[in-house]
């Protein structure tokens, strides 16, 4: 039998950088199910949030990719389309290779399974058509297979946010996302991304029921109350052909069972997950975990955790002095979970007996922009404490600040801005955009846009703000093309929609509606306005626009806009009418006095 | 919508050689280096087997060898994941009833 000073189980971002580390001092072997090493990462198109010395803005198959060329250079076995099916006594592993059982013997192990996902039960969850998140990326994203036409996604936490985006990109139609909590679960960057796109996110709504006889066809959703419980009477039938379940992720333990590490449930941490000390070991004293199966984290601690592992087994088994090495990699550790959005793990680890440090996020604050506002800038909108810096590491012209602490929402220094718009591209949240806006009635913004086709200089198009509503026409005056496939158009619209336009997109065939609350369309508002009215108040009484619940906030100004463009006259000259009490909706009763009926 | 991406903004797709899969003794489209899973999928065939105990419709789940929900007769062996499992020429595929006959 085969012996290796150190086997990794799992070729994620865990398992391969364990390998890179352990393959410079000691004889080692990965294995993995895959055709190739990569794990989660392989069919994962987005750009990855972190700091750059972790692959932070790179897409995660291109991160995949370095990894796998770093450890293809070492002196490392790798072993791939080999399926670990036991751990059997006498520190041996079993896998299967080619349909052959092998045995292989190990000093120390390092698990490194990563987790599966989790399903949800409600009526026909069986039913062809209802897929894991990771299932519709495998199709779509590794095969280049469109996994449905009209999909509805389960949970609202980053990898629903994430598939629904990619989804979009492949042109399947996203009816929407739903959420049984009362708050979005992801990044805010991620979910904007979405909502931009017009995919809503339904919060505190559930899935009753998967509908069709040999696949789906439908589905009933219905409104949650606060103990997560269908309220009846709500319920609502929607035509999609595939549900994706994206409500997270549990740790794959069996081995690690196998291999005699003590389990404990910690729901924090995804539910049950091996014990395990701050440098990764378990409670058997030759094996080691890390990345998805320790925790459900994210990559780059996932890679640190892999380092750290494989740091203790070289000390372990050579006594090279790794002391340094080690403390370094438990800094940036303990930094990268400081955040807000780690809360759950930190309480998680302690548990486990692992005390991460609470580090203030330092709370730094922006200076107003309005004095560069005349020249190209960009505009940064990514106020939550999450873990990246891309940002700033991008910005040649140190107008982007983070700081040590890489929880800290990005500061913009206008003054330093030139308008290069590198931030723009390498921007895994796609939240920054550039702007200008100076004496001449339209002002121009860059977009930054991954899909297809992409537009052309002097196309129309509509500007879309950042809930997916149409918001004016707008022009497309120049296309940047980036290397990473992160492009810019930036378009020309009148300046007062500046602050509201985040999105583009090819006019559709259907109007869209200029007031939800009347249903007012566009249409509608160009044909009164061709047959000879241009008066906001005229147009008004025709339409009842801006007379609903909402109280017009939104719909007036796209309404000036629509009488300004078609007139030529800004909308600054036009007469934008009288507004009204009450400016929120109030029930008829609280104008009533004493003893009125 | 069915079939393949051609297009795609982030990624490109270059696909292997053109090979002859089987299910239930047609010809489908498949190339070298697709699961069965998903070249069935592309094909607009979504249940791959049929429940032991209720004969409910089952398709796949995690399309990563996980689950088990997409066990099909492949080449006359029974319970083989189909998302883990390469076409390959003239492979004959069927869908599973039930638990699968040991032969
Ligand atoms: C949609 C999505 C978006 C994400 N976005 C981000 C992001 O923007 N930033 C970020 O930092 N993180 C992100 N993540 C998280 C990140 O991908 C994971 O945290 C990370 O991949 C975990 O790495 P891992 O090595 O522990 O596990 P994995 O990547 O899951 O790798 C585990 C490997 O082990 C193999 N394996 C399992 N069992 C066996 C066995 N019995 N025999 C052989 N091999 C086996 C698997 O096939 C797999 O290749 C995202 C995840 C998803 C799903
Ligand atoms: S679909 Fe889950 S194992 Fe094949």
């Amino acid at each position: 039998m085969k012996e290796y000073d150190a086997i990794v189980i799992g070729g994620g971002p865990a398992g391969m950088s364990a390998a890179s580390v352990l393959g410079d001092h000691v004889k080692t072997l990965i294995l993995d199910e895959n055709d190739a090493l990569g794990g989660q990462l392989v069919k994962q198109t987005h750009k990855f949030f972190g700091d750059h010395a972790h692959y932070a803005s790179k897409r995660g198959f291109e991160i995949a990719k370095e990894l796998t060329d770093e450890i293809y250079k070492k002196p490392v076995d790798i072993s791939t389309a080999s399926t670990v099916i036991g751990i059997y006594p006498q520190n041996t592993v079993a896998y299967v290779k080619d349909g052959r059982e092998e045995l292989v013997r190990y000093k120390k192990l390092l698990i490194a399974t990563g987790a599966m996902e989790r399903q949800l039960p409600f009526i026909n969850s069986d039913l062809p058509g209802v897929y894991g998140a990771g299932a519709i990326q495998t199709l779509m994203n590794q095969y280049g297979i469109f996994p449905g036409k009209r999909f509805l996604i389960i949970g609202s936490g980053n990898i629903g946010l994430i598939l629904a985006y990619q989804l979009a990109q492949t042109g399947a139609e996203v009816r929407m996302i739903v959420e049984a909590l009362d708050k979005v679960g992801g990044y805010e960057v991620h979910a904007n991304k979405v909502k931009r796109l017009g995919i809503p996110i339904l919060l505190k709504h559930t899935i009753v029921k998967a509908m069709g006889d040999e696949s789906v066809q439908g589905v009933v959703i219905a409104e949650v109350d606060d103990k997560f419980g269908v309220i009846p009477g709500t319920e609502k039938e929607i035509v999609v052909d595939t549900i994706c379940v994206s409500v997270g992720l549990i740790p794959l333990t069996e081995l690690a069972e196998q291999a005699k590490c003590k389990i404990e449930y910690i729901p924090e941490l995804g539910g049950y997950v091996p014990v395990r000390d701050e440098r990764m070991h378990t409670t058997n004293s030759d094996v080691f975990v890390a990345g998805d199966l320790s925790s459900i984290e994210e990559a780059t601690t996932a890679i640190i955790e892999g380092k750290l592992a494989a740091m203790q087994i070289v000390k372990d088994l050579t006594k090279t002095d790794l002391g340094k090495e080690i403390s370094d990699e438990l800094k940036t550790l303990d930094i990268f979970r400081s955040g807000p959005k780690s809360f759950k793990i930190r309480k998680g680890l302690e548990k486990m007996g692992i005390k991460v440090p609470e580090i203030e996020v330092p709370k730094l604050f922006q200076t107003p922009i309005e004095n560069a506002k005349s020249k190209l800038h960009a505009v940064i909108e990514c106020t939550e404490e999450i873990p990246c810096n891309s940002c700033e590491s991008s910005c040649k012209f140190d107008a982007i600040k983070v700081g040590e602490n890489i929880n800290t929402p990005p500061i913009f220094d206008p003054s330093k801005c030139t308008g290069c718009a590198v931030c723009v591209t390498a921007c895994p949240g796609l939240a920054i955009f550039m702007e200008k806006l100076d004496e001449s009635p339209n002002a121009t913004i860059g977009i930054p846009y991954e899909f297809l086709p992409l537009p052309k200089f002097n196309e129309k198009m509509w500007g879309m703000d950042k809930e997916g509503n149409y918001v004016c026409d707008l022009t497309v005056k120049r296309v940047v093309k980036n290397p990473n496939k992160t492009n810019i158009v930036y378009v020309e619209l009148p300046k007062e929609f500046v602050d509201d336009v985040r999105h583009v997109r090819y006019p559709k065939k259907e109007s869209p509606f200029v007031c939800r609350c009347e249903e007012v369309t566009l249409d509608q508002i160009e044909k009164i306005i061709d047959s000879g009215i241009t008066d906001f108040e005229e147009i008004k009484r025709m339409t009842r626009i801006t007379m609903g619940p909402c109280g017009g906030k939104n719909c007036k100004m796209i309404t000036l806009g629509i009488i300004s463009r078609k007139t030529g006259i800004p909308i600054s000259k036009l007469s934008h009418g009288t507004s009204r009490p009450p400016v929120k909706p109030t029930e008829f009763s609280a104008f009533l006095r004493g003893d009125e009926k | 919508m069915e079939g393949r991406i051609l297009e795609h903004p982030i990624l490109s797709f270059t696909r292997q050689k053109r090979v002859r899969i089987f299910f239930e003794g047609n010809e489908i489209e498949a190339y070298e280096g697709e699961s069965v899973a998903a070249a069935l999928h592309a094909a607009g065939i979504k249940v791959l087997r049929y429940t032991p105990i209720n004969g409910r419709p089952a398709g796949f789940f995690c399309a990563v060898g996980k689950c088990s929900s997409c066990l099909m007769e492949i080449d006359g062996v029974p319970n083989v994941r189909s998302c883990m499992t390469k076409v390959r020429d003239g492979m004959q595929v069927r869908r599973q009833h039930g638990k699968g006959d040991l032969v």
